[in-house]
């Protein structure tokens, strides 16, 4: 059972949210980002190339235009391969553990699994960033001296930034699944 | 008491203040405007290169400027990062004591974790 909704980044960018529930205790949910655009790629490609034909009219040295394409082809590359991302997933998985899986441009994707016992909470945080205030979700890792304490703190959809509308979404259906920690041992 | 009543003191000291700022300012001009050749006639052959009469102004105003932006520098350095546990709670609220909870009386203030806070906030019903 899949559903799909659209909301807006913090930078107003359209972004959109699929939940999956894949049984009573699994769920996933993915934010995925706007594709890379074509018209921005085009403008990218032209100013740098009208800057090394302008180098080139100044200069007279053939090297500036191969090394202006040399360097867009390197560019993109780098960029759809290590900036990119177009999809950051969160797989919460009662009594097992949380997977966070980022899928860049290129089809590389990243994992990090974190298991339930180190979880301590999944909550929706507000800090300074980049002279905005933004909400943002992250997960609390427990601390292991101090049940009270937290030792880590993991941010989560740090490249699509959702908005609260989207992250109070998310962080209920996290809460449906990790409130069962609690009651799950003691009825069985 | 300090308080910022107009006092005899303060008055001497304000004026004093005034004819030694106006003198230094006067004094300024003179270094700065009036020819070399004519503070050598009057005896005085040791004062500082004219030079430094527009290089001084120069440095504070490009000091100032600078100022500016290595405040904002500053600030967004010191800004804690979006993983760290300073935007969740500090020492202050580590060592807080739980005061026992009264019937009846105004809860006593005490910072709330922000587990509770999100559960109150999100979390409709509960």
């Amino acid at each position: 059972m899949a559903e799909e909704r659209r909301f807006r980044s913090v930078s107003g960018l359209p972004i959109a949210l699929r939940r999956r529930q894949h049984s009573a205790s699994c769920r996933e949910l993915a934010v995925r980002g706007p594709r890379l655009q074509l018209r921005s790629l085009s403008a990218a490609t032209s100013a740098v190339w009208l800057a090394a034909y302008g180098l080139f009219a100044l200069s007279e040295n053939s090297m500036v235009l191969s090394a202006a394409i040399f360097i867009t082809l390197i560019g993109l590359i780098i960029y759809l391969h290590f900036v990119k991302i177009d999809q950051e997933s969160l797989l919460v998985i009662g009594s097992l553990g949380i997977q966070v899986t980022s899928s860049y441009a290129s089809g590389k994707e990243s994992t990090t699994f974190i298991e339930m016992g180190q979880v301590k909470d999944v909550v929706i945080n507000e800090a300074i960033h980049m002279q905005k205030v933004i909400y943002y979700l992250c997960i609390l890792l427990q601390d292991p001296e101090d049940p009270q304490g937290v030792s880590e703190v993991v941010p989560l959809f740090q490249s699509s930034k959702p908005r609260l509308d989207c992250l109070i979404e998310v962080y209920k259906s996290c809460q449906e699944i990790l409130g069962q920690r609690k009651t799950a041992p003691l009825s069985s | 008491e300090n308080s910022p009543a107009p006092l005899p003191e303060r008055a001497i000291y304000g004026f004093a203040l005034f004819l030694g700022s106006w003198f230094g300012f006067i004094l300024y001009l003179i270094w700065a405007y009036v020819p070399e050749t004519w503070l050598f006639s009057l005896g005085l052959t040791y004062w500082p290169q004219k030079y430094w009469a527009v290089a001084l102004p120069v440095y504070l105003l490009v000091a100032v400027a600078i100022g500016y932006i290595l405040l904002f520098g500053i600030n967004m350095m010191s800004t804690a990062p979006l993983n760290s546990t300073h935007t969740i709670t500090d020492n202050f609220a580590k060592k807080q004591q739980q005061k026992k909870f009264q019937e009846e009386a105004i809860p006593a203030l005490r910072d709330i974790p922000i587990s509770e806070v999100n559960r109150m906030f999100f979390l409709p019903g509960k």
